[in-house]
């Protein structure tokens, strides 16, 4: 049987469907360039929904992100985020949070300041942007209002108790309360399962039945995040009405709504844009090329061959897969490309766990010029067609700073308009 | 309930997972996050789920996994390897575990469809044989040739040698409903193509994948691409079915089998000739502006053609429905769910299991608010048919060829099976 | 507050000697309380390989401690078979090493009592695939292991049920109050909560291992001498042999690797310390034992593994060993202390885990003797009972005992090890120290939990949300203790974090940092709402 290779020509190839690939994607088609975008699986689905930009500078909570970056230019100018200007970085970030909108997504529009978005442990997070079925929380820890936490029978690692007992200190009033979902009785449960089913009319009455009782006076209702995946500010909205309270949703541990929601939404979305988009499968081999990048992908029953003027690297860290190491050193897998890195693996990781100053590994990662352009061995960019965005690049650690979708977002932003650049000079 | 007699031999995942899966998605790498579990409809069952798969083969419970009937609840949808980091694959310890199962202890119907395959050279798992296939294609051809005098030259032919395109059949329609062939047949002739059907291995579906009988499924793509060399054709077209095409293609490459033809999913053919103007269909019908949704199959889009096919498949969809009346289930393409009616879970007799299932797929579609679900595979169309009557739901499932046939005016009036009240009766000549 | 409380006899350190004393004791019909500045297993009971040695090991060097071993492990195979994996051992030489040596090994084990039985490479290899073609002699031993956990926390649970006996956590000794060569009064502190709780015993033993010099001292005795031997290890994800597998050449570094349940453990080296304290592994002890390990098992170069750790072996400072301390003898010594001045206070010190049975027999002996109890011990003959809180260290137990009771309403808490709900509430309830209120650390200690591939990442959460759902947490301080056994297990896990331990790292920090903001708790700008 003849294997056979489809090819395509594409103005940009995006390597990576993470948050900084999909915005990459989307950016270009914005431009009006033809992208073609390949990968496979990845953080993304990790992640909490909040979109965050700069949240936390040397250990410290920052409430203002932008003179964060301010701060940052000067003190850590090999940072990708120190790599642009505010505007630029504003100009992406209304533009990406936008787009879930459009997506079905609803987000606030990014301010001045940080909000302390809730964590399911009791704890909260600074981020410049939330989902709408998220926010009502903040804005009720912000008042200190009076709400009903409910968590449900099966699903672990949400504990109502457990959220009201660590915020007590702060947010007094909150009442923890457990229900078991409709139909998933004495068994295990997954958030995903839940927000599956209260998609639909009838599960969303049961729920709704299920919580008045509860209320007692009860005007805001802290939930976790099953609100449905598709439509989540359509399934609040309906349950808002069923239930006459004020509805909000946490993030809850992996697997966790608000990462799926992301991804499908993504994947829905990209091809109805015109991106050619390639989840199933890595790029298997890289070339580059004066003119280009050619990429090349396995799939399960034929190949396919992308011929492109331009390519953005956003393949990620180890999770994605784009960064992987031996016990000696590590390595960037698609080209190769040299990884700034501790010169040990003794230097990898810090001796504290939690060290403050963040491990070494986290700020690995490969270093680009000012145009996003990947640095080879000898230093210069590797090619003039290569760009490179999102937590693959050196100098960040976006666990800690708290800036991985506003980094994804605004350096994606960057690539696509230097590639753009680039295949325009042609 | 199932249950493995304790003298079948015990597997050693851990090791066989080392040698069937390639480096970094061995279960080695497993990070344990759950999003396989998470997105697999087949957890909860008999307490498993990937993950757990996955951490009882690295715990070395091999017996536990050996004997657990969750084997023969996972579809083997590929959907865990899709949405996992690392790309684990768990169906393929799935189908070494159901290998692994005595005969006797093996669902009975998967068994009973794979044995009635290997009966005769026709391949059929409802062991229709060659010479009643002939005979039945024969007849239905006349009958449609006497009916409706714009078929009145049809050609069916069988065994062609030549021929560009060879098509297989589900055995459903020639056994059970021989008039649900006739619209495959009126749109290969309103395109002008060369065709042929094979009388042997012309079959479309293979258990013997399901019931983890290698050597089966292998004999038994063997009987089909012999046939299909013999003849000489080009390009083998599956019709509108998922796990046939996997297990032809699959088949090949797993057996190193020499095949001198390209598979091709009947789904991309409607796309290539809509797209070349040869399928004039469009969605003038679709008056009332009925609302439709698809059902990406697994065999298909996962686990064969990858998005290409989702593509096509919507590009298809939506030219026949109009834009505005199709609904995607969410997730869809590579990332749907299977429906439940794969892996042979249809015939492995546990329906409360199926059932429990395809709940989830259920409420996709209920989501959709779709009245049609199209379903160009035959166990995804008999499945959420059931799901559908099950759980009380109010849509139709049917064929893309009978919406095709409607577009184009050519579809006859004992070929609704499938359709709603609504359009029963469209586009026939007025009764008066 | 301060608390008195009366017994027989106060043991300090709940390893497998202090546990195996109580237990003695207790069998006689003498009481004791059992305290630890940690909790079981602390110490070198818990760091080490789990050998049960046959005796093969020290053959060439110590004829009498080969010997010893091979007679305690017989007994503690009798009376402790659930504690135990009978696996077998092999000793193996391969293309490097020293044949002559290998090739006296036969007569060594004879010399020693030892059954041992060539292998040709074939047979050696068939029975464990992991060994290379390079495999120049094999010799099958009757090594196995044991799961130290499970055979102390056997030891003292049997030890509470029989009487009058308690153990207490987080318990140290401050000062002992002495008047006329006799202590009268153990002033201990309790360092969780900070109170005092005075123990008047009549006898004191001190089986603090690696601390028993420090303990002695502070009863102002000075004859004591340690020399301390750090040993570390590496924990694999997945076990690697059937049985346990040991170089065949002069004792060394990376010699032995031997299976844990479910995983597998290689080790070790060995590294003279000063001091006691920061016994974490490094990755220079990593490297260097993986270096020699894979000369004879080359398939640990692409094994993932999961852990390290360390113990500090507390070895008698005999005169000849130098700094040597795989030199120094693994022989065990008991300290009457009356040339101390002392009469109600003794320590043991020395040993290793496969002979705790007879130091704590003669610790016993001793003891008893001054109480007047002229019971004789029968802790080689009395069967160790099991126990429904006291089982779940077992790897692999509490999922296959999941398993078979098939109930999908209890919940998997760890999902790498399948440890339900059910049993982090038999251990919260009935596990020995749950009077002093269990915390995820003590659950983790007395199972599963923590032990798999993510290293707790995940459970630690999931663990945690539920002892707040249970009330066994009521403040904020339950995320601490979960920070804090997360750094505890950091600790073990920095050494090995490479390849696909990277993904799982960055998850952690996804987790502990993203979705539980650890890394902002406890400074004064954050992590605390606004």
């Amino acid at each position: 049987m003849k294997r056979h290779t489809r090819h395509v020509t594409a103005d940009l190839a995006v390597i990576g469907t993470g948050i900084a690939g999909c915005a990459a994607s989307i950016f270009a088609r914005d431009l009006g360039l033809t992208v073609a975008q390949i990968g496979h699986s990845g953080a993304m689905a990790y992640t909490t929904g909040y979109i965050d930009l700069l949240g936390v500078l040397d250990g410290r909570v920052l409430d203002d992100p932008w003179s964060g970056l301010d701060a940052l230019r000067s003190t850590d100018a090999c940072h990708p985020l120190a790599r642009m200007t505010n505007h630029d970085i504003r100009t992406a970030f209304d533009r990406f949070v936008r787009l879930l909108g459009e997506m079905g997504l609803g987000y606030t529009a990014p301010g001045d300041r940080n909000v302390s978005a809730l964590l399911p442990y009791g704890t909260t997070k600074p981020t410049l942007s939330l989902p709408d079925t998220m926010l009502p929380g903040s804005d009720a820890l912000h008042r200190r209002a009076p709400a009903l936490i409910i968590d449900f029978e099966g699903l672990q690692g949400f504990s109502a108790t457990e959220f009201c007992t660590n915020m007590a200190s702060v947010w007094p009033g909150l009442r923890p309360a457990r229900l078991v979902f409709p139909g998933l009785e004495a068994r295990p449960v997954f958030p995903e399962v839940m927000a599956r089913t209260l998609e639909t009319p009838v599960a969303q009455e049961q729920l709704a039945d299920l919580i008045q009782p509860l209320l007692n006076g009860a005007e805001t209702i802290g939930l976790p995040a099953i609100l449905g995946l598709q439509a989540p500010d359509r399934v609040r909205a309906r349950l808002e009405q069923l239930t006459g309270a004020t509805l909000f949703e946490i993030p809850t541990i992996p697997p966790g709504v608000p990462g799926i929601r992301l991804r499908e939404a993504f994947e829905r979305e990209l091809p109805r844009r015109g991106v050619l988009l390639e989840p199933q499968n890595k790029v298997s081999e890289a070339i580059l090329r004066s003119t280009g990048v050619d990429l090349t992908v396995q799939g399960a029953l034929d190949d396919l061959r992308i011929e492109a003027s331009a390519a953005v690297l956003a393949s990620g860290r180890f999770l994605s897969g784009g960064l992987k190491s031996d016990r000696y050193r590590v390595k960037e897998t698609v080209l190769n490309l040299p990884v700034r890195q501790p010169e040990t693996r003794d230097g990898w990781f810090s001796a504290e766990y939690l060290d403050p100053a963040g491990y070494p590994v986290n700020k690995a990662g490969i270093e680009i010029d000012a145009a996003f352009r990947p640095l080879g061995p000898d230093g210069v960019p590797a090619s003039d067609r290569l760009f490179a965005a999102g937590v693959v690049l050196a100098h960040q650690d976006w666990v800690r700073q708290r800036c991985g979708a506003g980094l994804a977002i605004a350096t994606a932003y960057g690539a696509v308009q230097a590639a753009a650049g680039s295949i325009n000079a042609r | 309930m199932l249950k493995k007699s304790a003298e079948t031999a015990t597997i050693d995942f851990l090791a066989t997972a080392r040698a069937l899966l390639p480096e970094g998605a061995s279960y080695d790498a497993c990070v344990g996050c759950g999003l396989c579990a998470s997105g697999c409809p087949a957890s909860g069952m008999f307490g498993m789920d990937p993950r757990r798969f996955i951490n009882m083969a690295m715990l070395g419970m091999n017996e536990e996994l050996s004997t657990t009937p969750w084997v023969w609840a996972c579809t083997q949808c590929k959907r865990c390897a899709y949405i996992c980091p690392m790309g684990i694959d768990v169906s393929l310890l799935v189908g070494a575990s159901r290998s692994n199962w005595a005969k006797e202890d093996k669902p009975k119907g998967i068994v009973r469809s794979c044995a009635a395959q290997m009966l005769d050279e026709s391949t059929s798992a409802i062991g229709l044989r060659s010479e009643d296939f002939v005979e039945i294609v024969e007849e239905t051809a006349d009958e449609l040739r006497q009916n409706d005098p714009r078929f009145a030259e049809i050609e069916v032919r069988i065994d062609k040698p030549g021929a560009k395109f060879i098509i297989n059949q589900n055995s459903r329609e020639p056994a059970v409903e021989p008039e649900e062939m006739a619209p495959i047949w009126k749109i290969f002739d309103y395109v002008g193509a060369d065709w042929t059907y094979a009388s042997k291995g012309w079959a479309a579906e293979n258990f013997c994948m399901f019931s983890g009988d290698d050597e089966a499924w292998r004999d038994m793509v063997k009987t089909r691409v012999d046939a299909i060399n013999d003849l000489g054709a080009e390009i083998w077209v599956n019709t509108e079915c998922g796990h046939s095409f996997y297990t032809l293609w699959k088949g090949i490459d797993r057996f190193g089998l020499e095949a001198n033809f390209e598979p091709a999913s009947m789904v991309s053919l409607y796309a290539q000739w809509i797209r070349e103007g040869k399928l004039p269909v469009n969605s003038d019908w679709n008056v009332d502006n009925l609302k439709f949704t698809v059902q990406d199959p697994c065999q298909l889009v996962r686990k064969s053609l990858g998005d290409t096919a989702a593509d096509d498949l919507r590009f298809v969809v939506e030219t026949l429905v109009g834009k505005d009346n199709f609904v995607d289930m969410q997730p869809c393409r590579s990332a749907n769910y299977c429906c439940g009616g794969g892996g042979g879970f249809l015939q492995a007799g546990m329906s409360k299991e199926r059932r429990a299932y395809g709940k989830r797929k259920f409420d996709q579609i209920v989501t959709t608010k779709a009245d049609y679900v199209l379903t160009p595979c035959h166990n995804c169309h008999s499945q959420i048919d059931d799901i559908g009557a099950h759980y009380g739901g109010a849509y139709h499932v049917t064929h893309l060829w009978t919406l095709i046939c409607i577009s184009l005016g050519i579809l006859g009036p004992d070929e609704r099976k499938y359709l709603g009240p609504e359009l029963a009766a469209i586009g026939l000549p007025d009764p008066q | 507050m301060t608390s008195l409380r009366e017994t027989d006899v106060l043991i300090i350190g709940a390893g497998a000697t202090g546990a195996g004393v109580m237990r003695d004791l207790a069998l006689r019909g003498i009481s004791s309380i059992l305290i630890d500045r940690s909790d079981l297993n602390a110490g070198a009971s818990g760091g080490n390989h789990g050998l049960l040695h046959s005796g093969g090991r020290y053959v060439s060097a110590d004829t009498r401690t080969a010997a010893e071993c091979h007679r305690e492990a017989d007994i503690l195979k009798r009376i402790a078979p659930h504690c135990i994996d009978d696996c077998g051992g092999m000793f193996v030489a391969v293309e490097w090493d020293d044949e002559t040596f290998a090739r006296r090994f036969p007569d060594h084990c004879r010399d020693a009592g030892l059954p041992c039985k060539e292998l040709s490479t074939d047979a050696a290899r068939t029975r464990e695939p992991a060994l290379p073609g390079t495999v120049i002699a094999a010799y099958a031993v009757p090594d196995a292991t044991i799961d130290p956990f499970a055979l102390v926390l056997g030891h003292v649970d049997h030890a509470i049920h029989l009487g009058d006996s308690a153990y207490l956590p987080h318990t140290a000794v401050d000062v002992f109050e002495i008047a006329n060569g006799v202590i009268e009064m153990a002033m201990c502190r309790d360092l969780r909560t900070g109170a005092e709780t005075r123990i008047r015993a009549r006898q004191v033993i001190n089986a603090g291992g690696a601390s028993t010099m420090d303990i002695a001292q502070r009863a102002g005795c000075s004859d004591v001498k340690l020399l301390y031997s750090k040993g570390t290890l590496l924990v694999s994800n997945t076990r690697i042999s059937k049985g346990v597998i040991n170089r065949l050449r002069v004792p060394g570094d990376g010699d032995i690797l031997a299976p844990g349940g479910t995983v597998s453990l290689l080790g070790t080296s060995s590294v003279t310390v000063p001091r006691i304290e920061d016994n974490r592994p490094t990755v220079a002890e990593i490297d260097h034992i993986l270096a020699e390990g894979t000369q004879m098992l080359p398939v640990l170069e692409t094994t993932r593994f999961i852990r390290a750790f360390s113990g500090v072996r507390p070895l008698l400072a005999a005169p000849d060993a130098g700094g040597n301390a795989r030199r120094a003898s693994r022989r065990f010594l008991l300290f009457d202390h009356e040339d101390q001045g002392l009469k109600n206070f003794v320590t043991i010190a020395g040993g290793k885990l496969t002979t705790f049975r007879l130091m704590a027999e003669k610790t016993a002996d001793l003891v008893a003797a001054r109480l007047g109890n002229t019971a004789a011990s029968t802790t080689s003959t009395t069967p160790l009972p099991q126990g429904d809180a006291i089982r779940w260290t077992e790897p692999g137990l509490a999922a296959r005992d999941w398993y078979r009771r098939a109930d999908p309403s209890d919940m998997i808490m760890c999902e790498c090890e399948m440890v339900a709900q059910s049993a982090v509430d038999d251990i919260t309830a009935d596990a020995p120290g749950a009077e002093s209120h269990m915390s995820l650390k003590a659950i983790a200690q007395r199972s599963r939990i923590g032990k798999g591939a993510c290293q707790g990442a995940f459970c630690a959460m999931r663990v945690t949300s539920h002892l707040y759902d249970t009330g066994v947490y009521d403040s904020r301080g339950g995320l601490e203790l979960m920070r804090a056994f997360l750094a505890e297990r950091y600790r073990g896990v920095r050494p090995v974090l490479w390849g696909a331990q990277l993904p799982q790292a960055e998850l952690a920090e996804i987790l502990h940092c993203g979705l539980a903001g650890l890394d902002l708790m406890g400074s004064s700008t954050t992590g605390e709402p606004e």
